[in-house]
């Protein structure tokens, strides 16, 4: 039973993928704490899976995989 | 989150706004937008000739297919400055938009004008290659729009882009650049009218938007970009942003608002080049055409 003392607590992951980095995080957080707490601006990126935004509110479930876009630009 | 404006759910929050978009109304929204910057400062009217400058990058090629849906006649002009790689790759996004579309688009070499791309001039004149590079672009963009009878060259610089050069340009108080900076620069002899019709849409839209119309862009970066203080400046306004939403569009109107106080620079006395007949604001050969007499004095007989 997750959670449970005396059990291993199972670890619900998420995978992002920016650029050529994948950074996997715990899930059972909508996607904007998840970027926060990985260290990104949630402005600064779009959360997108099969080519279609996924808004920051959206709570991802074990497994899943999104990929980051960076929208800044320019030199 | 349900969008502001429909029923359907939204996938995208601009906090600056305080808007929730669904894609079809983040779609409307981008194109009101750059339409509002449009009749705001005066760019162009329907009936005339707007060239864009584009890249293959998100914000030239997204102002091109908004442009073209709100009916106005605008071409392309992609530049290749023979970055290795990245122009090649950058210039097929350029070409496959244009080619899915049916629309004109000039290519013009750096090779073929100057007679060497920018890698080579670098390594030759030394300097920075962004300086090179945007002496070539400024030089060629106005000529090829000029020669092309345009009313307006259209640059896809966004709300960002402007917020991090106003930025740069108040923490030096450079009062010419300020005076400069403005969404419109009107022509004047041999010079054509520029226009920046994204000055109001940040990147994270501009994104959103290619996503939502299908618009391939170049995703990296050009190599020379790595490490240029715009990117840091960007990075700073992120953060500000971030603590206080609409900080960058708070910022970049209330300076449009009082950009008359910012004294404009007695006009430059041009002359034409003696060797392109271009404007030059020295004597003797234009920038360009020295970047060019240099290239051929290096040249192997």
């Amino acid at each position: 039973m997750e959670g449970e003392v005396g059990y291993t607590q199972k670890l619900l992951m998420v995978t992002l993928r920016k650029r050529d980095q994948a950074l996997t995080v715990p899930s059972g957080k909508n996607l904007e704490k998840l970027l926060r707490e990985a260290g990104i601006l949630p402005d600064t990126v779009l959360v997108v899976r099969d080519g279609k935004i996924v808004p920051l509110d959206y709570r991802p479930q074990d497994g899943e995989e999104f990929e980051l876009i960076d929208v800044i630009s320019g030199g | 989150m349900r969008c502001t404006f429909c029923e359907k759910d939204a996938v995208l929050r601009l906090r600056h706004a305080n808007l929730r978009l669904c894609p079809e109304h983040l779609v409307s929204r981008v194109e009101k937008e750059a339409e509002k910057a449009v009749r705001e400062f005066r760019m162009f009217v329907p009936e005339e000739k707007i060239l864009v400058a584009v890249s293959g990058g998100k914000d030239s090629l997204g102002l091109w297919q908004i442009l073209t849906k709100l009916g106005y006649r605008a071409d392309g002009l992609y530049l290749d400055l023979g970055i290795s790689g990245y122009s090649q790759r950058s210039r097929e996004y350029a070409e496959a938009f244009a080619r899915g579309r049916s629309l004109r688009l000039f290519v013009v070499r750096a090779e073929d004008e100057v007679g060497a791309g920018l890698d080579e001039i670098t390594e030759v004149l030394r300097g920075s290659p962004c300086s090179h590079c945007g002496t070539i672009k400024r030089y060629l963009m106005n000529r090829v729009a000029w020669e092309g009878g345009y009313a307006a060259l259209a640059t896809g610089h966004n709300l960002d882009d402007e917020a991090a050069t106003l930025l740069g340009n108040t923490l030096r108080w450079d009062l010419p650049y300020l005076a400069r900076q403005y969404p419109v620069l009107p022509e004047g002899r041999k010079l054509v009218r520029k226009v920046k019709p994204l000055v109001y849409l940040s990147e994270r839209e501009m994104v959103a938007y290619c996503l939502i119309e299908g618009i391939r862009y170049i995703y990296e970066e050009c190599p020379h970009s790595r490490g240029a203080r715009s990117l840091f400046l960007k990075a700073i306004l992120n953060r500000l942003e971030d603590e206080s939403p609409s900080t960058k569009i708070t910022f970049l109107k209330s300076f449009l608002r009082v950009h008359t106080i910012f004294p404009k620079a007695p006009e430059e006395e041009l002359r034409d080049c003696p060797s392109c007949g271009m404007p030059s604001g020295a004597e003797g050969l234009c920038r360009f055409c020295r970047i060019k007499e240099r290239m051929r004095e290096r040249a192997p007989a």
